[in-house]
């Protein structure tokens, strides 16, 4: 039994003159353990599905199950005393901004009636986790948002929950720090074995912390699957774009900016699995058929670990050269997919 | 400048002045906030929607409100004389004070309880915090600076209107202005009270600021 199961979740918002269908028939199965990544544009209702998985948002149709536990069944104290188990963080972070960082990673406790002295002894080693432990006496406004996401995390924390859902969790932040609170939230998913749902719009996020990945577009969700397998086989359009989009985005590790955009006859992507160097592959390709491809863009990328690859090259126009790479790639054992549009 | 009974008369009168704002205050709030904390949970974007309950205070709120003071002072006469036991004199006064208040100062903290951010509610939510809990907690904490400056300004809205309320006999610095001032035509008292009133909206005024800004953590 999955820990968190979404059974044919709709949600239509009614208001006088609209009516938004943000979520349609989804059905989702997260494990305990894992790192869900839920990715989509703008509208997508991500958020929305998300906040029916502690029934801050009442769907409209299908069940939310917490280790089997239908969260629509429960009463209004029941459902206070789960979401104990389900805690939130959020892109603006909100936090009490009246209230200090100690006071603000107490009151997760307070409300649970945990004595105020008891609830602050905890707070200060949960920031300890966080790596925030100066700044215990700290006032929000006084935090960069780094800082404050990092009390948020540790007020999640707070209640020892076994879910960590985040919407959004980094979007307001820069790079560098997008990546610290990544590796901070991977490594609690270590150390206390907490799921975590991810929810962005960013698939750089994805690739460098989760396991598994829903793509969602237009309240439905489109692909789903490990991460590595839709980096490598992307099926839906919307994947594609989102991969692309990312490649565009940042680079990490060895990476070849796109060298230039010229309207080739046909583009190729090649994967590369783990393990695989493409140096040789190429450079051999253009000894033997005695013909330059264009690279379009190479990077290398870690995806949830594991080293993975792809380039993109342009082919010349003459068809039966271009069978020739293509047959020689394939050869090689390595996968082809024909890119259409700009790249 | 002036007599030492003028004086006397002075000092008594800012007494009553100040004991018929601050009990006033305070006793609008034992049901304004109250009050102002129901509409803003009640209302459709609250955290306890509830239509009905909403309109209810809605209206009673716009009723009070609009109704002139003077009006409501003389249309409560009898209810007055019920809960005190007679209609002139400060602790009279009280009672029109507060009624007309409680709908002022709930109006007051629902706009300050709307500021607070949408997020941090939840926020509080999520945490299983309960809607007592939310209002005590978050909603009250959050908010408090605003709604220290809501005090100040009602401070100064009652004192206007106990000053008011003195020209019919309710005792106060008004009482004073209106019976030397304005029958007997010396202008002196007049002036002086009308100074002394200004004087202490000011020092209400400035406590209040101070306070609230000392308590913002926001910067
Ligand atoms: N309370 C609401 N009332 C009416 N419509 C809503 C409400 N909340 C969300 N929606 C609509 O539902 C759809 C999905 O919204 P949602 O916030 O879940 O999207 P999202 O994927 O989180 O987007 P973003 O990346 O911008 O946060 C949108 O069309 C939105 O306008
Ligand atoms: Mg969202």
């Amino acid at each position: 039994m999955a820990q968190i199961e979404v059974r044919h979740l709709t949600k239509i918002f009614t208001s006088k003159d609209a009516k938004v269908d943000a979520l349609k028939d989804i059905n989702l199965e997260i494990e305990q353990g894992d790192i869900y990544g839920i990715i989509g544009m703008s509208g997508a209702g991500k958020s929305t599905l998300v906040r029916c998985l502690n029934y801050l948002e009442k769907p409209t149709k299908g069940e939310v199950l917490i280790d089997g536990k239908d969260l629509g069944k429960m009463s209004e104290k029941e459902l206070l005393k789960q979401r104990k188990d389900i805690a939130m963080i959020f892109q603006h972070f909100n936090l009490l901004m009246q209230k200090n960082v100690v006071d603000n990673v107490s009151f997760p406790l307070l409300i649970q009636g945990v004595k105020k002295k008891e609830a602050r002894k905890k707070a200060k080693e949960l920031l300890g986790i966080v790596g925030l432990e100066e700044k215990e006496l700290a006032y929000p406004a006084q935090l960069s948002g780094g800082q404050k996401q990092r009390v948020a995390i540790a007020r999640a924390l707070a209640s020892d929950p076994r879910i960590l859902l985040c919407d959004e969790a980094t979007s307001a932040l820069d790079p560098q720090t997008t990546a610290s609170i990544l590796e901070l939230l991977k490594d609690i998913n270590m150390r206390f074995g907490i799921t975590i749902v991810i929810i962005t719009h960013q698939m750089s996020v994805i690739r460098k912390i989760c396991s598994h990945v829903a793509i969602m577009s237009q309240g439905e969700i489109r692909e789903r699957g490990m991460v590595e397998e839709i980096f490598s086989h992307p099926k839906t359009k919307e994947a594609r774009e989102l991969i692309l989009k990312d490649s565009d985005e940042g680079h990490s590790g060895n990476s070849g900016r796109t060298q230039d955009r010229l309207m080739e006859a046909k583009k190729i992507r090649i994967v590369f699995s783990e393990n695989s160097s493409f140096e040789p592959v190429i450079a051999n390709m253009v000894l033997k058929t005695g013909r330059a491809v264009n690279i379009l863009r190479a990077d290398t990328k870690n995806v949830g670990g594991i080293a993975k690859g792809e380039m993109i090259l342009g082919l010349p126009d003459d068809k039966k050269l271009q069978k020739e790479i293509e047959d020689y790639i394939v050869e090689r054992g390595l996968e082809i997919e024909e890119v259409t549009g700009d790249v | 400048m002036f007599s030492d009974e003028v004086i006397q008369m002075l000092i008594q009168g800012i007494g009553e002045t100040l004991y018929m704002t601050l009990a006033s205050t305070l006793f609008g709030y034992l049901f304004g906030l109250p009050m102002g904390i129901l509409l803003t949970i009640s209302d459709k974007e609250g955290i306890r929607p509830n239509a009905i309950l909403y309109k209810i205070m809605d209206v009673i709120a716009n009723i009070v409100r609009s109704v002139p003071f003077l009006i409501l002072l003389i249309v409560l006469i009898p209810f007055t004389r019920m809960i005190v036991g007679k209609s002139y004199g400060s602790t009279a006064t009280i009672v029109p004070l507060v009624v007309a208040a409680v709908p002022y100062i709930a109006r007051m903290v629902e706009s300050s309880l709307r500021e607070v951010d949408a997020g941090v509610i939840e926020a509080a939510r999520s945490m299983g915090a309960s809607t007592f809990t939310i209002v005590t907690k978050v909603l009250l904490v959050e908010a408090r600076t605003s709604l220290i400056v809501g005090v100040t300004i009602t401070l100064g809205t009652i004192l206007g209107y106990s000053a008011m309320a003195g020209t019919v006999g309710g005792g106060g610095l008004g009482d004073i202005a209106i019976r030397y001032g304005y029958y007997r035509y010396e202008a002196g008292i007049m002036v002086v009270t009308v100074v002394l009133l200004i004087l202490l909206v000011q020092i209400f005024q400035t406590i209040g600021m101070k306070l609230s800004v000392h308590l913002d953590k926001r910067k």
